[in-house]
């Protein structure tokens, strides 16, 4: 940061910088155990390989203090809960011993209904003085289509089972009764039962910890350095929300493809942002209605994923707790789909959250200082899914696998290629993985010509991958979006490639398929070919260096065609003209 | 006879000499020379065998540890190379595991795959999971592909097939063309460098080694040259990363096998230096300049990790696991727009380095504040070999920290030291739950230029009870060559579940391994030592996709049952629970073959010395409760079996020991420093 203009407001007093950052990596050491307890203890793909969940330590009043998470759509998402349980239960009803479990969206602050919630108390001494809690992404929660995420669900009643706030234990034992009622709803539950104790017993051991330092420090210092620690961050947040003051408002609109309904309208996602008292506003009024299909966005989904934009552009090393998160006013019309109302389903949110991630990006894009500024990313998180029965082994599999895309040029350096963006970042699936787990054969894994928007900086590639079904019955899912228009460039830059989804390309029976399918009937030898958008250019492409450009064309990163027509016939003529002098060279 | 090790660093290159059979160890530093970091290995080498006055002719033994491959990847210092794959998948490089390197950074990009996109060529060819040729390369397309490659510059080339782990037949078919067409190309293929599925890691590995390949290749002629040069007749060994040593003929095909390969070694010292002294159960503590390295050692075994990241390139080989901070002696100070005070991770560095070193440093540093406490030695570090200036230090804390925080000079010091402390502590915490141990057994061994300056510290913070310090902790690296044995290991994935059809697969392939094994033994220069073979199975339950490794006595057809049975219980007591019906899947088969080198015996130190004799000085030196008149000893003068209490600081030429007020500290009888809480 460099040219800030803002005085910082006094540390309030008793304020002692040194034994908060000392305080800070104890608390930091506790969030990290109980995120390595769950990764090692867990028995599901979800949690253990992908890193789906998210671990933090909150104070008695509920406020959050340290968090610790591997993906961003989970930034806050943990407050839900505690508000959930402080909201149900009067503070006399909670005892030692206790644990509570909650995942819906509408009732009881969740995402949606596969992240279950566990929050536990933590009392020393008789007195309450913290929570624990985490959140896990589980591969089911029933509901007629496994994993329980379709994006064509009508309803939240179609997507699994709804958790309001209740008592998983009680006196320190576990509630079997619940947990087999919750299992039984679930299409693998052993897994559930297992993935759930780990859960219950990874907020024990955060609390054991935490027990041990608010000993050795005692509970008055630990509480004074909770206040510190949560006015040092919101403090540095007004530092940052202090530069954007007097520039004005920035607004942005994406569109999502459809409502989640084949053949639906497209939805806009409108994000408004401005310093009013101080204070970040992000106002969300113009986004479409409540979506038909499941791309709702609940609460805590529009919060991680505002918190995930600011601490992205403002200040990245900022500590996620209530001190940054207090700073900011979230404002979503009812009834929208940044605001939706019960039942409305809201299983497959990512999709609407990157793409709204990308609206409150662009937002920003006038507030922030000229050189953090960038063009829009791809903003979707592409997957798709094979599934059916292998008939060499006779077991049913389901092959699943998100795609990454290309990031928006930014004002000094191109775009990255074949990435995931803002609120996700998940390992891809190895080719040599997939086809030794499933009867499937990837025929291409690349890169895309030409899908970088041209600019000054170039925006990042799309991917492309082809996969081919082994044998007949195979049935296939995809879901992406931005088919209709790429991402847009910045300050002169142009638009990036849009996706698409093919059945069998370079065939006869070659046919393009909507941005959103699912369980269509593959034949033996059929092949699926996703195609990711690219991100946007960032200033003028005339601007861009020969040298850069020649390294495009030698790279094949745009075709000769392609680079005439966006950077102009004589600048690629020119560059073309080098290239061959210094390979003849 | 004697026996050398060697440790290249970037500012200094450490040197251990001991006698053969023991009896006594002597140890050296000069400065590295960057440029050919052989030079320094050879006139270091010259220098100390001239100072003890030892005839070259009577070295028996010369290993080495260094960075020069790590180096060229870092510094873009390879060479040209190209990749053939299989078509279709010439991204795959470029996707890499398709995550951002930042979530939350945008300045933080991607790295750039080692082989630009115009040299990534795909060849038709096709192998599927089973190993089964579906399309046979065509050797006129090969043969273009080369030509191609080599008219654009390449001096190397990388060969990346799919499923070549399960079947190498069309890797080796392009390997043999190139040496026919263009037969001074460096050719590296997947298939060799890593049988391991997974091709992105699988390329990235192969790609590396082929980058770095001639350079390194040229590095290894040059030192054997100055070696041979300065009267030595040994051929010099080789660090790798998996804690053991190559002879020069295998780094020439596999320099990747060094790559990250310097911690290691101060891991495998502590390991033995453990044994000698009966402590199985150690974290390890290596401070210096720029960063802390941390790793575990239980039941007196290091552990062990498949994969790591070269300065963003992922490199797939078993290698020793250490956790890495940017915490270090250089670690910089600052407080931020918002009031907090932070140490590190951005560091001076060795230059322009601390204020206090008088090399133009500008910012304050942790060792700044050990220099302003009296920790470090005020005047001269080094054993006198290099002044410092304490007046710089004070002055730039007094301005830049204490007065902003409104504290005396001696608490900011004092609390640039606490918040090393914690970082420090937190990697610490952090690698033992992460194997899933209660730091409480532990004893903390501390090395590097800076360990056991801040291990009391560390040690109370993270309340371990014992700290050990080996002699010349700055040189532990060094120390470790010298106490690591040859090996080499192999791997090749299976990918097949336990059963009887399946346990006869597993058998035949491990025998495969073996014949590799003992004609690689076979072939190195000291084939009379003793060796052994080992076989590993890494392993898990069908449908995880993390596995463990489960060690085996032996890979036969009646092992089967052996190892189902090692393997629930392994499971068991890594994550807490067994599934005893479900069926167990082996990833993939290890071996590992190791030839002995025979090693001196622990020297012990001297007797008859006094703690009297020992002092150097007193000096005022902070703590908690303020300025503390300190005696200061030199370490060499030490009387083993005489305690003494803290406070104390024990200095030597790689470092410097602070024991606080209420620790007591004693040497054994091989000069390791002990440190404890005092009783009471």
């Amino acid at each position: 940061m460099t040219q800030v203009q803002a005085q910082a407001e006094t540390p309030a007093a008793g304020f002692d910088a040194i034994a908060m950052e000392v305080f800070a990596n104890r608390l930091l050491s506790i969030t990290e155990a109980m995120a390595i307890n769950m990764m090692r203890s867990s028995f599901s793909t979800q949690i253990k390989e992908r890193r789906d969940f998210s671990v933090g330590l909150f104070d008695a009043g509920g406020r959050l203090v340290a968090q610790g998470t591997h993906i961003p759509v989970h930034l806050g998402s943990l407050m839900g809960a505690v508000d959930a349980v402080l909201a149900r239960f009067p503070r006399d009803q909670i005892a030692p011993g206790d644990a509570f479990i909650c995942n819906d969206p509408y009732v009881a602050g969740g995402t949606h209904l596969p992240d279950i919630s566990i929050a536990t108390p933590l009392f020393v001494e008789g007195r309450l003085e913290a929570f624990t809690v985490n959140i896990g992404h589980h591969n089911d929660i029933g509901g007629p289509v496994p994993g329980s995420t379709s994006a064509l669900s009508r309803s939240i009643f179609e997507e699994g089972l709804r958790i309001p706030v209740m008592r998983v234990c009680r006196g320190g034992e576990i509630d079997e009764d619940l947990l087999a009622m919750i299992a039984l709803n679930t299409r693998l539950p052993e897994e559930r039962i297992l993935d759930l104790k780990v859960q219950i017993a990874t907020n024990i051991r955060g609390g054991e910890q935490t027990r041990e330092l608010i000993h050795r420090m005692g509970a008055g210092a630990f509480r004074a350095r909770i206040e510190d620690l949560l006015d040092y961050t919101r403090r540095r947040l007004a530092l940052r929300i202090a530069t954007l003051e007097g520039r004005g408002q920035g607004h942005f609109t994406a569109h999502l493809d459809d409502d989640g309904i084949p053949g639906g309208d497209p939805v806009p996602l409108c994000a408004t942002v401005g310093v009013e008292a101080g204070r970040l506003v992000i106002d969300f009024a113009g986004s479409g209605p409540e979506a038909r299909g499941a791309l709702n966005i609940a609460q805590n989904a529009l919060r991680a994923t505002a918190y995930y934009c600011v601490k992205a552009l403002l200040d990245p090393e900022l500590m996620a707790n209530s001190g940054m998160m207090d700073a900011i006013d979230l404002r979503a019309p009812v009834g929208t789909i940044v605001n939706p109302a019960d039942p409305a389903p809201v299983g497959s949110r990512t999709i609407a959250c990157q793409r709204l991630a990308g609206a409150i990006f662009g937002a920003f894009q006038p507030l922030i200082e000229p050189a953090q500024r960038m063009a829009s990313s791809y903003d979707v998180l592409p997957s798709f899914d094979f599934s059916g029965r292998d008939p060499e082994t006779g077991k049913y599999f389901i092959c699943g696998e998100t795609v990454g895309g290309g990031g928006g040029a930014r004002n000094d350096a191109d775009g990255m290629d074949g990435i995931h963006v803002h609120i996700t970042n998940s390992l891809n699936l190895p080719v040599e993985a997939m086809e030794n787990e499933a009867p499937l054969m990837c025929r291409e894994y690349g890169l895309r010509p030409d899908t970088g928007g041209a600019g000054r900086w170039r925006g990042g590639m799309g991917i492309i991958r082809t996969v081919e079904a082994l044998h007949a019955g195979t049935m296939v899912s995809a879901r992406s979006d931005r088919h209709s228009a790429g991402a847009p460039g910045s300050e002169g830059g142009a638009p990036g490639g849009t996706g698409r989804i093919r059945r069998n390309p370079g065939t006869p029976r070659e046919e393009e398929l909507s941005s959103k399918i699912a369980r269509l009937p593959f034949a033996a030898g059929d092949t699926l070919c996703i195609e990711i958008p690219g991100g946007g250019g960032f200033g003028p492409p005339a601007d861009r260096p020969d040298d850069l450009l020649a390294v495009d064309l030698r790279d094949g990163i745009f075709s000769e065609d392609h680079a005439r027509e966006v950077f102009g016939h004589e600048k690629v003529a020119r560059v073309l003209a080098r290239l061959k002098t210094s390979a003849a060279g | 006879m004697y026996r050398i090790g060697v440790d290249v660093g970037g500012t200094f290159t450490d040197f251990v000499m001991e006698k053969q059979g023991g009896g006594s160890i002597a140890f050296y530093k000069v400065p590295s020379t960057p440029d050919d970091p052989s030079e320094a290995i050879a006139s270091g080498i010259v220098e100390m065998l001239k100072r003890h006055s030892v005839d070259p002719g009577d070295i028996a033994y010369v290993g080495h540890g260094t960075t020069v491959a790590t180096n060229m990847v870092i510094e873009h210092r390879g060479v040209p190379t190209g990749l053939l794959t299989t078509r279709g998948f010439r991204d795959v490089l470029a996707i890499g595991r398709q995550t951002r390197p930042s979530l939350y950074d945008w300045g933080v990009r991607k790295v750039a795959p080692l082989v630009e996109r115009y040299r990534r060529r795909e060849i038709d060819e096709r192998i599927d999971r089973r190993g089964t040729a579906l399309v046979v390369p065509d050797a006129a397309e090969i043969e273009a592909e080369v030509r191609a490659l080599r008219d654009s510059g390449v001096e190397a080339i990388a060969v990346g097939f799919l499923h070549s782990y399960r079947n190498a037949a069309h890797e080796r078919a392009v390997r043999d063309l190139i040496a026919k067409i263009a037969p001074d190309i460096f050719v590296s293929i997947s298939s060799e460098v890593v049988a391991e599925f997974r091709e992105f890691e699988r390329f990235s590995t192969t790609v590396l080694n082929a980058y770095v390949g001639p350079r390194t290749r040229k590095y290894l002629h040059r030192l054997r040259d100055r070696i041979a040069a300065a009267g030595i007749s040994v051929e010099p060994l080789t660090f790798h990363s998996n804690g053991g040593l190559l002879p020069v003929r295998t780094v020439e095909e596999l320099p990747v096998l060094t790559c990250l390969s310097g911690p290691a070694a101060g891991v495998i010292g502590a390991t033995r230096i453990g044994a000698e002294i009966g402590q199985s159960e150690i974290i390890t503590f290596d401070v210096g300049g720029t960063s802390t390295d941390v790793s575990l050692i239980t039941k007196g075994k290091p552990q062990f990790t498949s994969s790591r990241l070269v300065s963003g390139h992922p490199v797939r080989m078993p290698m020793v696991d250490i956790h890495v901070i940017g915490a270090g002696g250089g670690s910089i100070a600052r407080i931020d727009d918002a009031g907090a005070l932070k140490v590190g991770p951005v560091s001076a560095g060795a230059v322009p380095g601390p204020i206090s070193y008088l090399r133009g440093g500008t910012e304050v540093t942790l060792t700044d504040a050990n220099i302003v406490l009296g920790r470090l030695n005020p005047v001269a570090l080094l054993e006198g070999r290099m002044k410092v200036d304490r007046g710089l230090a004070e002055t730039a804390i007094r301005t830049k920290i204490a007065e902003p925080l409104g504290l005396s000079v001696e608490a900011a010091a004092a609390g640039i030291i606490r918040i090393a402390t914690a970082n420090m502590s937190r990697a610490i915490r952090s690698v033992s739950t992460e194997h899933g141990h209660d730091l409480s057994q532990f004893a903390l061994y501390a090395f590097g230029g800076a360990g056991a300056l801040h291990a009391a510290e560390v040690a109370e913070e993270c309340g371990l009870d014992r700290i050990v310090v080996p002699r010349e902790p700055g040189t532990l690296c060094a120390r470790g060559v010298l106490l690591s044995d040859v090996s080499r290991d192999y791997v090749r994935t299976a990918l097949i579940v336990a059963g009887d059809a399946g346990w006869g697969e597993v058998v035949a392939m491990g025998a495969g391994m073996r014949e590799d094994g003992e004609a690689w033994l076979a072939s190195e220069a000291r084939s009379e030592a003793a060796h052994e073979l080992r076989f590993t199975l890494d392993a898990r339950y069908l449908g995880q996709s993390h596995s463990i490794a489960v060690p085996l006595e032996t890979l036969d057809a009646a092992a089967m049952t052996d190892f189902i049975a090692r393997f629930h219980a392994a499971h068991n007591d890594q994550f807490g629970y067994r599934l005893d019906d479900q069926p167990v899947e082996i990833v993939n088969i290890r071996l590992k073959a190791v030839r002995f080198v025979e090693k001196g015996a622990a020297p012990e130190a001297e007797a008859g010395l006094t703690l009297a004799e020992a002092q150097i000085e007193s000096r005022q030196v902070y703590f908690a409760d303020g300025w503390a008149p300190t005696p200061v000893y030199r370490r060499a003068g030490l009387p083993y079996g005489a305690p003494f209490s803290g406070p104390a600081i024990v200095e030597e030429m790689s470092g410097t020991t602070v024991v606080l007020p209420g620790q007591r500290a004693e040497l054994d009888r091989f000069g390791n420093i002990h440190i404890t809480r005092a009783q009471g």
